[in-house]
């Protein structure tokens, strides 16, 4: 009998994410085990006592989830769980913390849809405000699309943590391939007559841009919006848009809302909890994967 | 659905901050449907889980149920699992396994693969035999000790620095398991030359990646039969045995006639068999059972 699929999933916090459990349970893995309040020094131990007790043909049916809410932190356990291996006894492993990477990925990837289909163009050289940039989706997005070759700037209530964010950015995520900016959520205004692209990913409930910050954006094209609860983040934005012209956008700018970029995610998040499954060697997931199978959902959704 | 169809549900307890994703892996290979961590269990709490565990699916629903307790501490494990067994109220009573560590799994493979060889190699038993145990106040060594001491061993359990904490872990454990341990300390070659000059047996449960015996020290053993090493990870604990060894000639052993070795994979394949087994056994039996050592080192002699 072939052996049950079993999914170790890893958190620095107190619970799992239910959403996560279900994720991977419909995915097809058989049993999924939580692992709460785990310890970046334990993620050897944990690792090297999960490959020893499968054969390596049953290690291909075992793998690892690492969650959590702090981006840094998951791709460093994912490196180290990563380093943790003993081939031939290896499994994969997939980091989501709060599913930023998947939801990042995205949102990056329809917008990217969207400027190809509405205006013929990409992200190489446009210029990207991440609003409430500074959490793990934020940070994540902001990564891809300067990755893609955006001037990107994460903009957040505080100038300083701005700036760190987008330092931590560059060097973590980026490998000092790429420079995203830090600027305070003051300096909106000016910032938004620049603009080609915005991506909102503040709290739930917050309205980080304005009707009138939306018709005052002459080169605005697409804005997105991760917040499903209204009032929407992006005024004039509703969580159905999927590419439809932003009300008040006196410049055409269409709009894709939290229903859109969440089918994306899902469908992201489900295939490479299935890579993790059905990939004959071990992959270690993290957020360029998740884009790359995004910009696939994208371009079908 | 039918009664007998219920799924079968494995509570793992751990007074560790994580179960074993070894001990999960096996779990579920085992043939366990789910599987649930319960962490940071303190012994006062395991009463009350055991009841919570064994009043909600009926006298059909217990036997598609069993116990698993994890850690590290044998001794808090023993505990464990005596006051689990108290617990049950039968017919409400489930199985339960205890194997912290691995330990007892681990220990009862090493013994029987050495009385395995002793057996074919010498034609003799454990009974009576000079029997040393380097690493042999940790988990493995302490359940290797206890085992081959009931086996009729005479069995010296070593410390690698401290000769209160042998001493204290000897007397301990004969009170518990009514074995005879012996405990004592070795931190020098020459400590070690000493207790294996006369030593049959020498089982070697160390720490990981440490070189206990080196082919100088192998040269004072002057009647050892077989020594068997847990050791996978290398310098290997006692040199000349391979990790693949299983009866093959201790090449550094030049003075004592016919000492044949055994490695961690020949053992980690006893292991893994033995502890999957314990499982199948918890899913399969009509009457609850309650497997510690005891259980675990009657199997292995089977498995071998």
């Amino acid at each position: 009998m072939e052996k049950p699929y079993i999914l170790h999933m890893f958190t620095p916090e107190k619970n799992l994410s239910p959403f996560d459990v279900n994720m991977a349970l419909d995915a097809g893995w058989t049993s999924a085990i939580p692992y709460v309040g785990v310890q970046a020094d334990e993620i050897q131990a944990l690792v090297q006592d999960t490959i020893f007790s499968r054969s390596p043909s049953g290690l291909k049916r075992t793998g690892i989830f690492i969650g959590g809410r702090d981006a840094k932190s998951s791709i460093e356990m994912l490196r180290s769980a990563c380093k943790s291996m003993v081939p031939p006894f290896e499994v994969s492993a997939f980091a989501d913390p709060s599913g930023a990477f998947t939801t990042a990925a995205a949102m990056v990837a329809a917008v990217e849809r969207e400027l190809e289909t509405k205006f013929h163009t990409n992200l190489e050289g446009k210029v990207v405000l991440a609003l409430g940039g500074t959490g793990p989706v934020g940070q994540i997005a902001a990564t891809l699309a300067a990755q893609a070759g955006a001037k990107v700037t994460i903009i957040g209530r505080q100038i300083e943590k701005a700036k760190a964010i987008a330092g931590l950015c560059n060097t973590e995520f980026g490998d000092g391939q790429i420079s995203i900016e830090g600027d305070a959520d003051a300096n909106k205004g000016l910032l938004m007559e620049e603009a080609d692209v915005v991506f909102a990913t503040a709290a739930a409930g917050i309205q980080v841009l304005s009707s009138e910050l939306v018709a005052s954006a002459p080169l605005l094209k697409v804005a997105a919006d991760v917040n499903a609860v209204p009032p929407s983040g992006i005024a004039g934005l509703d969580a159905h848009h999927r590419g439809n012209p932003i009300a008040g956008s006196l410049h055409g700018a269409v709009g894709v809302g939290a229903l859109a970029i969440g089918n994306i995610k899902y469908k992201t998040q489900s295939a490479l909890l299935k890579k993790m499954k059905e990939s004959n060697q071990p992959v270690y997931l993290s957020f360029e994967d998740a884009f790359e199978i995004a910009r696939g959902f994208a371009q079908n959704n | 659905m039918d009664k007998t169809d219920k799924r079968s549900v494995l509570h793992m307890l751990d007074p560790m901050p994580h179960v074993s994703p070894f001990d999960i892996n096996m779990a579920v290979d085992g043939g366990f449907d789910l599987v649930f961590p319960f962490n940071n269990v303190q012994l006062d709490q395991v009463t009350p889980l055991v009841q919570d565990a064994i009043f909600s699916r009926g006298p059909s629903g217990v036997k598609r149920t069993g116990i698993f307790i994890g850690g590290r501490d044998i001794g808090m494990a023993l505990n464990m699992l005596e006051t689990a067994q108290k617990a049950m109220v039968p017919p409400f009573e489930v199985s339960v396994l205890a194997d912290p560590s691995g330990a007892f799994t681990t220990a009862a493979a090493l013994v029987a693969c050495v009385e395995r060889q002793l057996k074919s190699k010498h034609a003799l038993s454990l009974s009576g035999l000079n029997t040393v145990v380097f690493g042999g106040t940790g988990p493995v060594g302490i359940a290797t000790g206890v085992i081959a001491s009931l086996a009729g061993a005479d069995v010296t359990i070593v410390d690698p620095f401290n000769i209160d904490n042998a001493l204290a872990k000897a007397n301990e454990y004969n009170q518990r398991c009514e074995s005879n341990l012996i405990g004592t300390y070795a931190s020098s070659d020459a400590d070690k030359a000493r207790l294996i000059s006369h030593a049959d047996i020498v089982f070697c449960t160390a720490k990981a990646g440490v070189q206990v015996l080196s082919s100088d020290v192998l040269k004072d053993a002057t009647k050892l039969k077989v020594a068997g090493d847990v050791n996978a990870v290398p310098p290997l604990g006692i040199e000349g045995i391979k990790r693949t060894h299983d009866g093959e000639p201790m090449v550094h052993a030049i003075n004592s006639h016919g000492a044949v070795g055994i490695g961690s994979l020949a053992i980690g394949d006893i292991k893994y068999k033995l502890q999957n087994a314990l499982l199948v056994s918890m899913l399969n039996t009509e009457n609850p059972v309650f497997l510690e050592f005891r259980a675990a080192f009657k199997l292995a002699r089977d498995l071998v």
